[in-house]
């Protein structure tokens, strides 16, 4: 009893045992193995490789394979934390995780700071927000002239650039969150509450330990 | 295996046993961190395997999601081991409704209270393509409040009394709640066969006992293809006139849920307001999920002193509206967005009155609240109570604004189809994009 089949046939390269990154994430191993069940099936939507390609990703966000967009390329980007241009399966978990409703704040707060920094430099400057602004405006077919653009960006800076240098660091975001809760809102996922529910494959294929389940709320 | 004192998962401690099965035994249980009282459904997988039911369990988890109504049992999550499944399930302490029965037949209001919530059940399972089959007294339970809650829905092939000839028996091996089509083994219509279920259910809260019953079963089989049952003296005749169209052999004929609903001796006290008081548990993802403006966060945008200024969106606001930072896609099929946003250059006053227009040409009533928040609330009976819709309004720069409508409470899919028909027509001429 409590031992976990680690190599279980048939599982591709880059799987992770439920109760590695049940430990470490606010899953249980229920939950683990239900979203191991939707991985899956994004996985292999494309090509059936027990990666998750780009393509495939676009596939389940916008139902189509094609369709470029700049913060879906940001969110992939940060999923694929081996920077390998694929997200596995142990990096699918723990990315999400993040969004998930009992996650700390802190990291939410983290995560999409590092989404908003395009350029990597360790802020968000003024020119990546404009063209952030610029490409949801572009992306929903929303024409504003490029004065009233300019406007919106400036007055977001005025508010959360304090030190007056063109960018945002790591902590005029974390005050300027403060003061405007509603931005983080995207990085919370209901759906992640439901996911025994929504994935109920696992139950048949379950390796937990009957009644002694080495698990967090 | 005794389960009392155990705790499942670090999660849910068990109580007594509550009822046994077949397949499995239902425990009382107590959810550690929030004290919830649940009723946790244990089912043996040996058991399931052997009589090949595997794939029907997976469905039936999806279906029962699916289904969730102020009258229905709700399944709040799944769990498993290696040798078990655990439905952990809303706990009815009421008990079963036809306990009450045992002690006396009901009044006519009080049976009449219970078939209109049996009917909102089935009649919204119905009108997700999921059946019960398998209608009968053990499946109808009452909560604390007297409120019917019908279980087992969706759960029909691991039902305890299917046996494997196919045949519907319940547990004290008479088939009295089922309908003639079914005992007759054709292929037969669902939603019918559950309407005629509850026929009988209806006949024996007002009798006291079953319109169909004969010391043996090809008796009672007999009986029950020919409709042949007598009314007792006391059945009011709008409830015979009722309960005839419904005890009709040919399912054909045999009335629907829609028509039922708009019976008269059907429809007296119909008071969904109270059989919904503890309603509309809805998916928290359709409520509280969304990007900005619930009612308890307005107050961290600007518009605290000033009632009709509105909300004013941010840089960053304005970027989390892009699909591409959606992930709630990942998780379903269809990519059907939560919330439904436009962006108009109409004046917000402009936008304002549209909505009032389109919500008095539609009958709902209008309430305007603090920010550019307009209430819509459908009057009309829904299939999950009433439609509760928020629109609010949000300056993104002067002369440029974004509307966003999202459902508070109401039937999902009610809301979907309205939004298709009634309000993307109407709002066209005020609306400069629609958000993807």
């Amino acid at each position: 009893m409590g031992c976990f089949c680690l190599k279980k046939l048939g599982h591709k390269p880059g799987y992770e045992a439920p109760i590695n990154l049940a430990s470490e994430t606010p899953f249980t191993v229920n939950e683990v193995e239900a979203l191991y069940d939707l991985f899956k099936k994004l996985s292999s939507s494309i090509i059936d490789d027990g990666l998750i390609h780009k393509e495939e990703f676009q596939l389940a966000l916008f139902k189509n394979s094609n369709k470029q967009n700049l913060f879906a390329d940001r969110i992939f980007d940060l999923f694929d934390i081996k920077h390998n241009g694929v997200i596995e399966f142990g990096e699918f978990v723990r990315s999400l995780s993040v969004f998930h409703p009992n996650a700390p704040e802190a990291d939410k707060i983290a995560f999409l700071f590092r989404l908003y920094d395009l350029r990597q430099t360790g802020c968000i400057e003024a020119e990546e927000l404009k063209e952030m602004v610029t490409a949801l405006l572009c992306e929903n077919n929303m024409s504003l002239s490029e004065d009233v653009v300019d406007l919106i960006v400036e007055k977001t800076m005025m508010e959360a650039d304090t030190k007056r240098d063109g960018k945002i660091d790591d902590e005029e975001w974390k005050e300027f969150v403060k003061k405007n809760p509603s931005i983080i809102k995207i990085m919370t996922l209901s759906d992640l509450k439901e996911l025994t529910l929504a994935f109920p494959s696992f139950v048949m294929n379950s390796g937990v330990s009957d009644l002694q389940q080495p698990v967090k709320n | 295996m005794e389960n009392k004192g155990k705790v499942l998962m670090q999660k849910y401690e068990f109580g007594k046993m509550l009822g046994q099965g077949n397949f499995a035994k239902v425990y009382y249980a107590k959810n550690i961190k929030t004290s919830q009282s649940v009723a946790i459904k244990v089912i043996e997988k040996e058991k399931v395997l052997k009589v090949g039911m595997i794939d029907q369990t997976k469905t039936e988890i999806s279906t029962m999601s699916l289904v969730k109504h102020p009258n229905i049992l709700e399944l709040y999550e799944v769990m498993a081991s290696k040798n078990k499944i655990y439905y952990v399930m809303e706990y009815a302490n009421g008990g079963e409704l036809f306990n009450k029965v045992a002690k006396g037949k009901l009044r006519e209001d009080l049976a009449r209270k219970y078939f209109q919530q049996l009917i909102s059940a089935v009649d919204f399972c119905h009108s997700r393509g999921v059946y019960h089959r398998d209608l009968k007294p053990e499946n109808l339970l009452l909560d604390e409040n007297g409120t019917l809650k019908v279980s087992d829905f969706g759960l029909s092939a691991l039902g305890e009394s299917k046996h494997q000839d196919g045949l519907l028996h319940t547990t004290c091996g008479t088939p009295a709640y089922v309908a003639p089509e079914v005992i007759n083994r054709k292929g037969y219509d669902g939603a019918k066969a559950d309407i005629w279920s509850c026929g009988v259910i209806l006949f024996v809260l007002l009798a006291g006992y079953l319109p169909f019953h004969d010391s043996n079963l090809i008796g009672m089989y007999k009986k029950i293809s020919k409709a042949d049952y007598k009314f007792p003296s006391w059945f009011s005749p709008d409830v015979t006139k009722l309960l005839s169209r419904i005890l009709n052999p040919n399912p054909k004929s045999r009335i629907s849920t829609a028509k039922i609903m708009t019976n008269s001796w059907f429809k007296k006290g119909f008071k969904l307001k109270s059989s919904h008081k503890t309603a509309e548990k809805d998916l928290p993802s359709t409520d509280t999920n969304v990007v900005f403006g619930s009612e308890a966060n307005t107050a961290a945008f600007e518009t605290k002193n000033h009632k009709d200024q509105l909300t004013k969106l941010n840089a960053f606001d304005i970027i989390s509206l892009s699909s591409g930072l959606d992930l709630s896609g990942l998780f379903t099929e269809t990519g059907e967005k939560k919330e439904v946003r436009f962006t108009s250059m109409h004046s917000a006053s402009a936008i304002t009155s549209k909505l009032e227009d389109f919500a008095e040409h539609l009958k709902f009533k209008v309430k305007k609240e603090v920010g550019g928040l307009l209430k819509i609330e459908k009057s009309s009976r829904g299939q999950k109570g009433a439609l509760t819709i928020y629109a609010q309004i949000f300056e993104v720069a002067p002369s440029f604004y974004l509307v966003e409508l999202r459902k508070s409470s109401g039937d999902t899919l009610e809301y979907r189809k309205m939004l298709e028909q009634d309000v993307r027509p109407a709002l066209e001429d005020i609306v400069c994009t629609w958000l993807k």
